[in-house]
């Protein structure tokens, strides 16, 4: 089974022979005596410039402080791909930074001895099929969105129309009520139940975009809306009864807005393999 | 005799079950955020809790750091932010208190301070309530006991505020003021340039007061004696006002009040004045257990 995931991940993303560059800029050692415990190490890499990756996330192998004390939290799951935030309010050759996420270590230590990874970058510039933007996406309700860096990357996306919503609910309801009656509800106790049901299924502020989504390959790393002048507009993606509510907070899409996946393929997830040595601690 | 002194123990009965006693502070939560060197500095932080009795007489506390150091000996600096008085319904009637960051070899810490109470039962001329203080812009609001604490609060018109602000205006004389301020104080040149460029940053961030909201201009020494300023609707009810701001400039503050409604013209404004009177302190030491 390891040898299965070590073979996939190698496949799925290049990783690169040699070493990277990467120099510390900033360690946080946060300790408190309940949650939210962590050390946080924030690394340059000199020769890997921001524009060029959109998000980035570290994999630690190992990590240890000078009294040997394990700083890897095998209890975390994966960390996934963090946005770039600085990508667009960078100077061009402004270095990327990455930061890794450990365990604290002993008070008693004075330096991290080692840290050990692999650090990964999502670089779209590196596939040609790392984007879909759809210009004036609303005009596709009610239908499939149609883009070649989707169709590469295996992902179907239609945008729900405001009747499909509709035909939708009716049919949860139904299903719902038949499901009910076969609890032995009843005339205006079945009917109560069932509304009260369908008050919080797919409830939508006014602004929210319902998608419906298909990614078998999991590639999708960010879908965000691009405004007529050009800035992005971000929300949050939630999931409700098979469907993608994409929610950004009151302000609602335009028709001359664009919808723009990023996806991670092979080709644009780098990784480089780094080490830290003797991090002097705060 | 008997019964006049029996009088006077019974009639002082009520006052004794109100006051407070037992006073003093527990640790909540320690906080030792650690950072390298670089323009963010770390610190301690430590939530506290209050205990005693007669704590619910009390409508704001707040923490006096007066002596912090580690076991190690090291004095650690108190932070300026977080010491003004806090509402008790604010995170559960928690205090926070920040100092600097403690040597990484030290395993304890120790703190020596006060903790204050602002009780304005305790004094009448705590709260001034001034009727109709919104009918005479751009003049001091006129109350005696205002008069009697020596404290001059200005409700501002849209005019009277943008003369206010072309006056606050950073110019080069301002600016050479600050540097040199800056200077005196022993502030490094990297911080007075970047403490230039925030002030210049958000004097770009003014805007006229929008509808409904209400400036009111004072000196610092001035809004430092005060607690809290409500604007009353014609109920006599404070307005909700959820948006509070002050504005600092040197010398010349600027508070804005954005009640949840406009208020009345015939608004009244209650002042909450930090008076002597009103005012409580319990000394507390604590030794706190680094994690």
């Amino acid at each position: 089974m390891k040898r299965l995931f070590l073979t996939l991940t190698l496949t799925f993303a290049y990783v690169s022979a040699f070493a990277v560059d990467v120099t510390v800029n900033r360690v946080n050692d946060r300790r408190t005596g309940g949650s939210f415990s962590l050390l946080d190490i924030s690394m340059e890499l000199p020769k890997i410039k921001s524009v060029d990756v959109a998000a980035s996330r570290v994999l630690v192998t190992a990590a240890t402080d000078e009294t040997g004390r394990d700083l890897i939290d095998h209890e975390m799951s994966e960390p996934s791909l963090e946005t770039n935030h600085r990508l667009g309010n960078e100077t061009a050759a402004t270095p990327v930074t990455v930061s890794v996420r450990l365990k604290n270590p002993d008070r008693k230590a004075s330096k991290v001895s080692e840290v050990r990874g692999e650090i990964e970058l999502f670089m779209p510039s590196k596939d040609p099929n790392s984007v879909a933007e759809v210009a004036k996406f609303l005009s596709f309700s009610g239908k499939p969105v149609t883009h070649k860096a989707l169709k590469a990357n295996g992902i179907e996306i239609a945008v729900v129309s405001p009747a499909q919503i509709a035909a939708e609910k009716k049919r949860l309801g139904d299903a719902k009520r038949k499901e009910y009656e076969g609890y032995g509800y009843e005339g205006e106790n079945l009917d109560n139940a069932v509304s009260s049901y369908l008050e919080y299924v797919l409830r939508l502020e006014p602004s929210d975009v319902v998608l419906r989504m298909k990614d078998p390959n999991n590639r999708i790393q960010e879908i965000v809306y691009v405004d007529a002048a050009g800035e992005i507009k971000r929300g949050s993606l939630r999931d409700d009864e098979g469907f993608k509510i994409l929610t950004t907070w009151g302000e609602a899409p335009q028709p001359d807005w664009k919808l723009r996946v990023s996806m991670r393929t092979p080709k644009n997830l780098v990784r480089h393999a780094f080490a830290l040595k003797d991090v002097p601690l705060p | 005799m008997r019964a006049v002194a029996f009088l006077i123990l019974l009639s002082s009965l009520p006052l004794a079950t109100h006051a407070q006693s037992g006073v003093g502070v527990d640790v909540d939560d320690v906080t030792d955020n650690r950072m390298s060197e670089g323009p963010m500095t770390g610190s301690l932080e430590l939530r506290v809790k209050l205990k005693g009795t007669g704590l619910d007489k009390a409508t704001a506390a707040r923490i006096v750091v007066k002596d912090a150091r580690d076991d190690r000996g090291n004095a650690l600096k108190a932070s300026t932010f977080g010491t003004d008085y806090m509402p008790r319904d604010y995170n559960s009637g928690t205090l926070q208190v920040s100092v600097s960051s403690p040597a990484r070899a030290a395993t304890s810490v120790s703190i020596k301070g006060t903790l204050e109470l602002f009780v304005p039962t305790r004094d009448p001329n705590a709260v001034v309530k001034i009727d109709k203080a919104l009918a005479k812009l751009d003049a001091p609001l006129s109350h005696a006991k205002l008069k009697s604490a020596k404290l001059s609060i200005t409700p501002l018109s849209p005019d009277g505020y943008a003369a206010r602000m072309k006056s606050r205006k950073l110019d080069d004389t301002k600016i050479a003021q600050i540097r040199a301020e800056g200077k005196k104080q022993g502030v490094p040149e990297k911080e007075i340039e970047l403490a230039i460029e925030l002030a210049k940053a958000f004097e770009g961030m003014d805007s006229p007061p929008s509808e409904g909201e209400l400036v009111l201009a004072g000196t610092k020494a001035d809004f430092d004696r005060i607690f809290r300023i409500d604007v009353l609707g014609a109920d006599g009810k404070p307005i909700d006002t959820s948006g509070r701001s002050v504005s600092t400039r040197g010398d010349d503050v600027l508070m804005t009040l954005q009640p949840s409604t406009p208020p009345p013209a015939s608004a009244a404004l209650q002042v909450y004045l930090l008076t002597a009177k009103s005012q409580m302190s319990f000394p507390f030491e604590l030794k706190v257990n680094l994690p």
